[in-house]
């Protein structure tokens, strides 16, 4: 009973969720035994290409089965149409039917989420005024630019008032700006509808998301707020830069209590990862002293999701070889 | 008096609800489960996908092309001096075998292939079915809707064809619109055909449709049958024919299961009256008759007509393909249901 009402709390709930292609030999399991708590709000999925994300929005929306493991949403159990009912998925490159109009495809969605048709037309011309395409209602899809089709894209997925957006790299192929108008759409969204999107965009997660999930080889290697994930990676990171940066990494190399240090292209400056900060924290006076170096900066950024992820994945190939 | 009235209506009341509760309540519960008003919203965009103006004219002008040609054909008849229903059976066996075998045969077969090929295995292959698999409505009705579609639009073609053709077929041989009158039981006769050929190539195209990646294979496959069904085995017939019945192939000829049930529509309509001048070529071509005259043993007359070859009963040549057909159809549900959906 208690378990019940955890996952009718969850927006997105599964537990063991697996996906295997294929049998035998050549079986490929795409996503393994991942157990997903997504909140109300918006929810990041992150992970590399080929990382298991857009199997996993398959299998949430009903669009390929679950090979073990079992999904809901909102208590639902996912591809039911119940589940179908109070969720809104844009695909990774959405395809649609390119000779109808916007209008026209917006509305035939819209009955098809149940809607009646008076009801799909004004909501549909709603969306499009919305996203700023009400002129272009009238044209066929085909005609339409890159990200004119996202936010087609995005106004069928809201079209029959879902509860929960399952948007699959709702960024992708769109120049700068019409990224910048999409995250802020998603965004503004994000108050009357929880969004589980996903990215291989750190940045972008970073300006939509509270929380998130990461993932890699079909696994989850990490989940939890944006800011929790942060506040524990934040000490691990120092940034150093002197006159001798390149002699200084030399020396740091062969310190056993630093398990990675390198000159980061971009700024030319030394990060270090120290296994004990605290001798960090007392070496590095000792060595300017000793060097005569001058010292420009030595300090603890705010780690990116990006730097955080890279570290993540890092580590885990570590353990794994 | 009263009291025998109540207790028929006590006994026929338990039986009539019995066969509500157990017939036509699942009937019901089914049609309002899978055909709904989101069916009909499906049915409604695949219909239009199909139907355009232009392509409905230029298939009825290739169904109607052959037939026409046969009718054009002399008959050395003077129709004002004949009674109108003789008048009506020779226009009918004017058109029969190029209805037959082209307008409701291979043109027909064909047109429902390539209309209905691309319907699942096209909207798979280019990602449009992602979005609506997505959508709160159940893979059965998603089905359903393409396939009612495909129905209605073959339903439209045959009684616009098989109408015009009558008219055709009346002003160029006769004039007289009562001709037209007397030839209604032969052209009901071809369209209950039609629905029949209809059920039979819509079941087989949307199943293929739901199991191939490439509409183009599914017409191919279509195409083959197609083929199959009315030149491969009528060659078979025509060249090796004493292996025919001995080696039972008439099992598997969809081209005699065919001409079957075409008979048995005609006979039961009576829409020609049984007669060696249509049923010999309808024989050779089909397998239906086995050109031997029907004569009466004792009094030595000819009965009109050739004898049936009987292979199988005509109604259960109806019977088995109506029963594949809905197997094929639920197959075809069965297999969307199951089908992985990803580009």
């Amino acid at each position: 009973m208690i378990q019940k009402k955890l996952k009718i709390n969850y927006e997105v709930w599964s537990e063991r969720l697996t996906k295997i292609y294929g049998k035998g030999n050549e079986a490929l399991e795409a996503v393994s035994k991942i157990d997903l708590r997504v909140k109300p709000g918006v929810h990041g999925f992150l992970g590399p290409n080929g990382a298991g994300k857009t199997t996993t929005y398959h299998m949430l929306v009903g669009a390929i089965s679950i090979t073990e493991g079992k999904a809901k949403i909102r208590g639902k159990k996912a591809g039911s149409v119940a589940a179908k009912q109070v969720i809104g998925f844009l695909p990774q490159d959405p395809v649609f039917y390119e000779d109808m109009s916007g209008e026209d495809y917006l509305i035939y969605m819209g009955q098809l989420g149940g809607l009646k048709s008076k009801e799909a037309k004004r909501k549909a011309q709603e969306l499009l005024d919305y996203f700023d395409m009400f002129d272009a209602r009238n044209r066929e899809i085909g005609k339409y630019s890159g990200g004119m089709k996202q936010k087609i894209g995005i106004a069928t997925a809201l079209i029959h008032d879902p509860k929960v957006l399952i948007l699959d790299e709702p960024t992708a192929n769109l120049d700068p700006l019409g990224r910048a108008d999409v995250i802020k759409k998603i965004r503004d969204l994000s108050d009357k509808v929880s969004v589980f999107v996903s990215s291989h965009i750190l940045s972008e997660i970073e300006q939509m998301c509270e929380d998130v999930t990461m993932i890699n080889h079909g696994k989850i290697v990490i989940s939890d707020s944006i800011k929790n994930i942060k506040k524990s990676y934040v000490s691990n990171l120092y940034i150093l830069d002197t006159d001798m940066n390149e002699k200084f990494l030399e020396m740091l190399k062969n310190i056993d209590f630093i398990s990675k240090v390198r000159i980061e292209e971009i700024d030319g400056k030394i990060h270090i990862i120290p296994k004990d900060q605290d001798k960090l924290r007392e070496l590095i006076p000792q060595m300017l002293i000793k060097n005569k170096a001058t010292l420009y900066s030595f300090y603890q950024p705010e780690l990116s999701l990006q730097d955080i992820f890279m570290e993540i994945m890092a580590k885990k190939e570590d353990i794994e070889k | 008096m009263k009291s025998n009235k109540l207790n028929l209506t006590d006994k026929i009341k338990p039986k009539v609800d019995g066969f509500n509760n157990k017939v036509l309540q699942p009937i019901k519960s089914w049609f309002s489960k899978y055909i709904s008003k989101k069916t009909f919203i499906v049915i409604k965009k695949t219909f239009f996908d199909i139907y355009s103006l232009k392509k409905l004219i230029i298939t009825i002008i290739f169904l109607l092309f052959v037939p026409t040609i046969f009718i054009f054909l002399p008959t050395g008849v003077d129709f004002g001096l004949i009674s109108t229903h003789h008048a009506a059976t020779i226009i009918s066996i004017a058109i029969l075998f190029p209805v037959f075998f082209f307008t409701l045969g291979i043109f027909f077969a064909l047109m429902i292939g390539f209309s209905g090929s691309s319907l699942i295995a096209e909207e798979v292959k280019s990602g449009t079915m992602l979005i609506l698999v997505s959508k709160p409505i159940s893979r059965i009705k998603i089905f359903l809707g393409k396939y009612i579609a495909v129905i209605f639009y073959g339903m439209l073609i045959s009684f616009i064809s098989i109408f015009t053709l009558g008219w055709i077929g009346v002003l160029m041989k006769s004039g007289n619109i009562d001709h037209f009158i007397s030839l209604l039981p032969f052209l009901t006769a071809l369209y209950l055909y039609s629905l029949f050929i209809l059920f039979l190539f819509t079941s087989i195209t949307m199943a293929l449709s739901s199991i191939f990646k490439k509409p183009r294979t599914v017409s191919i496959t279509v195409f083959i049958l197609v083929i199959f069904s009315f030149i491969a085995f009528f060659l078979i017939r025509t060249f090796i024919g004493q292996f025919y019945g001995i080696y039972q192939i008439y099992h598997f000829d969809l081209g005699y299961h065919l001409g079957n049930v075409f008979v048995l529509f005609i006979e039961t309509l009576n829409a020609i009256p049984p007669s060696a001048a249509w049923q010999m070529l309808f024989g050779q071509l089909t397998g239906v008759y086995s050109l031997t005259s029907s004569i009466d043993p004792d009094q030595g007359i000819n009965l009109g007509g050739l004898e049936k070859t009987n292979y199988y009963l005509p109604i259960f040549s109806l019977l088995i393909w109506v029963l594949i057909a809905a197997l094929l159809l639920f197959f075809g549900i069965w297999s969307l249901k199951k089908r992985e959906i990803s580009i």
